[in-house]
């Protein structure tokens, strides 16, 4: 049995207080878990991941990361808590440079091991190695996708959130930043991905929670998501239904 | 008399130059354009002149001019409080009206607003407790010294002009060397992303409100040292402020800077070639200029 990292206990949540957009989603997640959070547009995945990391504001339930209560918390401080977050747009300082962006990430560790996690980052991303001092916004999407990431990453958080980082990008590149997560997840950091990108976001993942309407629909392991018929009809291209029942 | 005014313009506008810097800290970071700036330039050199004051007083002999300057120690000491007590002074009025209004959710155009109302009071504040009759941090009278190709200036003058530029150096390295530094320059740039970082977004902000402050009180200071004293000086600054911030390009410290000194030699140029009753147009007809030909001034970025 992996030790529960993320759980979400009735969360309803949404930007204005009398209209909830998450209405109630209990959800755990294991260990070195990767799930790929799915559904149709305006489900309410982006809303359930940004509530998570505390930029949309809870209406009631609680948000727990390592049996620690962080419904109340500060987002700067969840952070610093163990939660990395990748927003799916204006996910780096364009006006900065790879190394600042990586700096600026590093300056809430302990002085003494901020070089080190930069060193681990460049290290494991080497096309952002080779040009340090290149100005962000002049990169490449998946270029900013892997920075976006190593800004997460460097605070060793114990879950990573990416919010559809393959959004814009080609299929070369949206390959190759799946790729990266492959590995990232299987370094052992537990890894909760929202994408429009059904097939793609499956194949990679261990689990797959489709949202419908702010609720869980459906959450099943990946491969039996992949195969299921229903799902397939519904999300991979057949015909699309206006509900789905759990 | 050309160059004499060039010297002239470029000692003024070292002080435009350091009030614009907090201008576009606070318009970059926060996000509004803070029309009660100047106030805080004119409570920086009554809060100065005021501790000045009490410490020659007190200890007589910090009256004493230092070397060739009109001032004694008292004035560079009272400087350091003043810089402390403006910063406090903007703090508070974070506190009590801007942080207030951020936190219900206000539109931009309402904290402008509030900018007007808080230099309003700030300002009225200042004439009911030291009334509208100018003031002096001393009555030492300074001789103009020649320097080369015809230009005077005083001590003070040359002292001003260098404590300005020594001082945007010191801002520059803060914001481009400093853990503190980046962390202003990513909220400027995206306050989200930076709680995301794990910034504290409200740390940022007061220290927005301090160095801004802090630097206000500088410029404060320095034209009370070389003009004089009085209630509406932070008015009388406020659109050259605002012109050189917008000319510099937001969020630019350099670019405040330079753009000061652009604002500074084009007020002396005009008066020496115009007329002395042009001068206060001159920030306004660069203002226009700027906004209309190159909305992100000299070093601004464009948005993305």
């Amino acid at each position: 049995m992996r030790s529960e990292i993320l759980k979400l206990q009735g969360l309803v949540s949404g930007y204005q207080p009398d209209l909830p957009i998450i209405q109630g989603v209990d959800l755990s997640v294991g260990e070195g878990e990767l799930v790929v959070m799915l559904g149709p547009n305006g489900a309410g995945k982006s809303t359930l991941v940004k509530t998570i990391a505390g930029l949309v504001p809870v209406h009631s339930g609680r948000v727990f990361l390592a049996g620690a209560d962080l419904t109340d918390v500060p987002t700067h401080r969840k952070m610093r808590q163990g939660l990395g977050f990748v927003p799916q747009t204006e996910n780096i300082f364009a006006t900065m440079s790879i190394r600042e962006n990586l700096q600026l990430a590093a300056q809430v560790l302990p002085k003494a091991h901020r070089a080190a996690r930069i060193d681990a980052m460049l290290a494991m991303f080497p096309d952002l190695a080779a040009r340090q001092s290149t100005r962000s916004g002049a990169l490449s999407g998946g270029q900013r996708q892997m920075l976006a990431c190593a800004r997460a990453l460097i605070v060793e958080p114990q879950i990573l959130i990416l919010d559809e980082p393959s959004a814009g990008l080609s299929p070369k590149m949206v390959s190759e930043v799946f790729e990266q997560l492959v590995r990232i997840n299987a370094s052992g950091v537990t890894t909760i991905l929202v994408e429009q990108n059904v097939k793609a976001g499956l194949q990679i993942a261990s689990r797959g929670v489709i949202l419908v309407e702010g609720r869980v629909a459906h959450d099943a392991p990946a491969d039996g998501l992949l195969g299921d018929p229903v799902v397939s009809e519904l999300y991979l291209g057949g015909h699309k239904k206006e509900e789905v029942t759990a | 008399m050309i160059t004499q005014a060039i010297m002239d313009g470029l000692i003024n506008g070292g002080i435009i130059g350091l009030g614009a810097i907090g201008v576009t800290l606070t318009y970059s970071i926060l996000r509004f354009a803070n029309f009660g700036h100047g106030e805080l330039l004119s409570w920086g050199a009554y809060v100065a002149l005021s501790l000045s004051a009490a410490l020659g007083a007190l200890l007589p002999s910090l009256s004493t001019p230092i070397g060739p300057f009109s001032f004694g120690w008292s004035v560079p000491i009272a400087l350091i409080g003043s810089m402390i007590l403006t910063a406090l002074l903007a703090l508070t009025v974070d506190w009590l009206l801007f942080g207030r209004l951020r936190r219900s959710g206000s539109a931009i155009i309402i904290l402008v607003m509030a900018s007007f109302g808080a230099a309003l009071a700030l300002r009225n504040l200042l004439e009911f407790i030291y009334t509208s009759k100018p003031a002096y941090f001393t009555n030492a009278l300074q001789i103009s010294k020649p320097l080369f190709g015809g230009m005077r200036a005083t001590p003070d003058q040359l002292l001003v002009l260098g404590l300005a530029v020594v001082t945007v150096v010191l801002v520059h390295l803060l914001l481009t060397r400093t853990p503190a530094g980046r962390a202003m320059r990513a909220v400027s740039e995206n306050a989200q992303l930076a709680a995301l970082t794990g910034i504290d977004v409200r740390n940022v902000i007061r220290l927005v409100w301090i160095l801004g402050a802090a630097l206000a009180a500088v410029a404060g200071v320095m034209s009370g040292l070389l003009v004089q004293i009085r209630p509406t000086m932070g008015l009388d600054l406020l659109l050259p402020l605002f012109a050189a911030s917008i000319l510099g390009g937001i969020g630019s410290v350099p670019g405040a800077m330079l753009a000061g000194l652009i604002v500074g030699l084009a007020e002396a140029l005009t008066v020496q070639v115009i007329g002395a009753e042009w001068r206060a147009a001159v920030a306004f007809v660069i203002l226009v200029a700027v906004l209309l030909l190159r909305p992100n001034g000299l070093f601004g970025k464009a948005p993305a």
